[in-house]
């Protein structure tokens, strides 16, 4: 198949599949407004010398996170990780609308398109939807440059737009989100197989094996192994001690992310399994049964949210520990005699913590989005099935609650065990605050050691609570919205069309 | 006449339920086989299995003695796009492609030149009297027209198997016989095979041979349609 074949049946769509386009052009939009911020960032110049380091100020820029150079890579990483959810909704958006792209690639496998062409061209307009949303982030990129570039009164910057990423960057990063997007696109489809007849999708009904529920439990217990893991490294001798607590600290949270979204398939059939057995309503056992067939259709989908919800529970607790530090600090320095002064500047630091939240926040929020697209997807599929369900005197309400337990029957106790092992990714290794007071004379050589002072890193609960708060209601309304779907989609009518 | 296509022993179940019980069943070159039998015996099964489009659970399908169940998908899918053209009721046309570029599509997708593809596809649109709607899409044309254009693209690779699953199942009398005569003519003058699922005698009369099904297994009591000769 010639590239313009693949171009002309990928952007073959009617107007059904306009919103699956819109919303793929404006996650990817999105993601390269993202990406092209964090390479604004990089683009900023090192001012130390060969002498000095890199420990040169940017003093043009008021912000500390721009200023500072050791603080920048944080923000870098952070607007990298915001980009992540984008990206994969990009690519989950593939999944949307799908019925009218179903029955068209079914009819071009049906002409002698192998599942692999149907394939491509399903990811081609993917990549050709994320490559107008990219070059579209590009402008608004460049126009809020341009816009935003108002310098204060003492001529310092709110944001680096003094620099701009040099031009291959900035091409590598409009082709970057178009693949990614397209990549991911091809991995959500990997389970689907194109036939002439239709898209089948692979459901994985099979009872969940051992293996996740050992990912879970690796995962909860992960954090436990942040600071043997890193002194094991440091005995190693190939790492220094900062890199060896980065690479045990981000393997550590890589393994607990994934043990608990994994785990979440085994959550989802064990929730099935309760339901089916003790619940009465038929909502409930609907939406048990349901559970029980496919249990890792929910892991798949939750799995942006509870990654937010692991990462913003671990800023929390990691905010809580600080915190702790400030207070102790600032007790020894009374203790000491220098009136419990703090040699921080908190403003700062929380600021950057508080920074960091509203970035997973916004990642919440867009993973919700994400999440809305696949339970609009699942019902727009399964529409002629709830439309008999209905025909024959099922009520709509039946199928709300079945919606609606299928949605928080696994998503709560992941919320809960997302929050407990975020926790315990800061809590495990730091689960305390020792200083040690020096109270001194007018000499050095007078300084008295005092008793060492302990503070426990308190829990925080209201933090937490806000969180799975937030990831509960984002689900409500993501459920809301989709009952609204349902309704469409119950429309007697669809027993009469395709 | 030397046997094109053959199957053996084919066995197919969906879930519990078979649809074939190792039927057999040959085809030869040029000759236009009917596949008759009542609704839900297995007729469009069979059909499928001999296409290539679903693999048989039990038994072999050869075309020209390659068996076919060893094949990938994705060689299957090649082979329907050269060497056998499918057929059916409705619903195998692009909805939002021309007539013309449905025509084109599976020399497209062989990587055939769009202008090559495009004039290949206006001669088989104007051989079968469709030629004037070939920037019409399907869902702008009556079910006749869509059925000659479906028949063109069925035609337009010069296939040496049509497999037609009730062609004409969704047309009028008239316009069904016009379709058929259209491709038997074709058929003839090609010498290209032709396997005709279909539950009418009218249509079957149209084969040289019928091959009728009941549950699923070839009716051997001769209490078929009986009308091909």
């Amino acid at each position: 198949m010639k590239p313009a074949t693949l171009l002309r049946l990928a952007l073959a769509g009617s107007g059904t599949d306009t919103l699956r386009v819109v919303f793929t052009a404006v996650s990817s939009a999105l993601a390269g407004l993202t990406v092209l911020s964090a390479a604004t960032v990089i683009a900023i110049p090192e001012l130390g010398g060969p002498d000095s380091g890199s420990d040169g100020w940017n003093s043009q820029y008021r912000s500390s996170l721009l200023a500072e150079p050791g603080l920048r890579p944080g923000v870098v990483a952070t607007l990298l990780l915001a980009a992540v959810p984008i990206v994969a909704l990009a690519g989950q958006c593939v999944r949307f609308g799908s019925p009218g792209r179903d029955r068209r690639l079914a009819a071009i496998r049906l002409a002698g398109a192998t599942p692999r062409q149907a394939v491509l061209i399903a990811a081609g307009e993917t990549a050709m939807a994320a490559t107008v949303g990219s070059i579209a982030g590009l402008g608004v990129y460049l126009v809020l440059h341009r816009v935003l570039h108002r310098p204060y009164a003492d001529g310092r910057l709110p944001l680096p737009t003094d620099v701009l990423p040099s031009a291959p960057e900035v091409v590598g990063i409009l082709l970057v989100v178009p693949v990614l997007a397209g990549l991911a696109a091809v991995l959500l489809l990997r389970k689907v197989i194109i036939t002439p007849f239709g898209v089948v999708r692979r459901a994985r009904g099979r009872k969940p094996s051992v293996l996740p529920g050992v990912l879970i439990i690796a995962g909860v217990f992960a954090p436990l192994m942040i600071r043997p893991f890193g002194e094991w490294l440091l005995t190693q001798n190939v790492v220094r001690g900062s890199t060896a607590f980065l690479i045990g600290a981000t393997l550590m949270i890589v393994a607990a992310i994934v043990g608990v979204v994994i785990g979440t398939g085994w959550i989802a059939y064990t929730a099935g399994r309760v339901l089916r057995r003790y619940a009465r309503r038929p909502g409930a056992l609907l939406a048990g049964r349901q559970l029980m067939a496919d249990p890792w259709s929910g892991s798949r989908t939750f799995a942006s949210l509870l990654a937010a919800v692991i990462i913003g529970a671990g800023v929390y607790a990691y905010r809580s520990y600080l915190l702790t530090m400030f207070a102790a600090t600032k007790q020894a320095n009374a203790l000491a005699g220098d009136g419990g002064g703090s040699f921080y500047d908190t403003g700062f630091y929380l600021g950057a913590i508080d920074l960091i939240n509203v970035t997973i926040g916004i990642g919440a929020v867009i993973a919700a989005i994400g999440i809305l697209v696949a339970v609009a997807e699942g019902i727009v599929s399964r529409r002629r099935a709830y439309a008999a369900l209905v025909a024959q005197g099922v009520p709509r309400r039946t199928l709300g609650e079945a919606l609606a337990w299928r949605a928080f029957a696994p998503l709560v106790p992941a919320v809960l065990i997302a929050l407990s092992v975020g926790v315990g990714l800061i809590r495990t290794p730091l689960p305390a605050v020792s200083v040690t007071p020096r109270r001194c004379g007018g000499e050095p050589t007078q300084c008295v050691q005092l008793p060492e002072l302990t503070l426990a890193v308190p829990v925080p609960f209201r933090d937490l609570a806000l969180i799975g708060g937030s990831a509960l209601v984002l689900m409500t309304l993501v459920v809301g919205a989709a009952l609204l779907v349902l309704r469409t989609s119950t429309d007697l009518e669809e027993l009469r069309t395709g | 006449m030397t046997v094109l296509l053959s199957g053996r022993d084919i066995e197919k179940s969906y879930g519990p339920t078979p649809a074939l019980r190792r039927v057999d069943i040959e085809v030869g070159e040029g000759e236009i086989v009917a596949v008759t039998g009542p609704s839900g015996c297995g007729k469009s099964t069979l059909l499928h299995c001999l296409s290539g489009i679903m693999r048989a659970d039990a038994g072999t399908v050869t075309y020209r003695d390659q068996d076919l169940g060893l094949w990938s998908e994705a060689r299957r899918s090649e082979l329907r796009r050269s060497e056998f053209g499918v057929l059916f009721q409705f619903g195998q046309l692009v909805p939002e492609l021309t007539a013309a570029e449905n025509v084109a599509l599976p020399l497209l997708l062989a990587g055939s030149g769009r202008r090559e593809a495009r004039k290949s596809a206006m001669s088989w649109l104007e051989r079968l009297d469709v030629g004037d709607l070939a920037e019409v899409p399907p869902g702008e044309m009556s079910g006749g027209q869509q059925q000659r254009c479906a028949v063109a693209r069925a035609l337009i690779t010069a296939p040496r198997v049509l497999f037609a699953d009730e062609p004409t199942g969704a047309l009028d009398v008239l316009t069904g016989e016009q379709v058929l005569t259209g491709i038997t003519e074709i058929a003839r003058d090609r010498g290209m095979a032709v396997v005709l699922v279909t539950h009418e005698p009218r249509i079957a009369a149209y084969a040289d041979r019928e091959v009728t099904l009941r549950d699923g297994r070839v009716d051997a009591t001769g209490l078929g349609l009986g009308l091909a000769s």
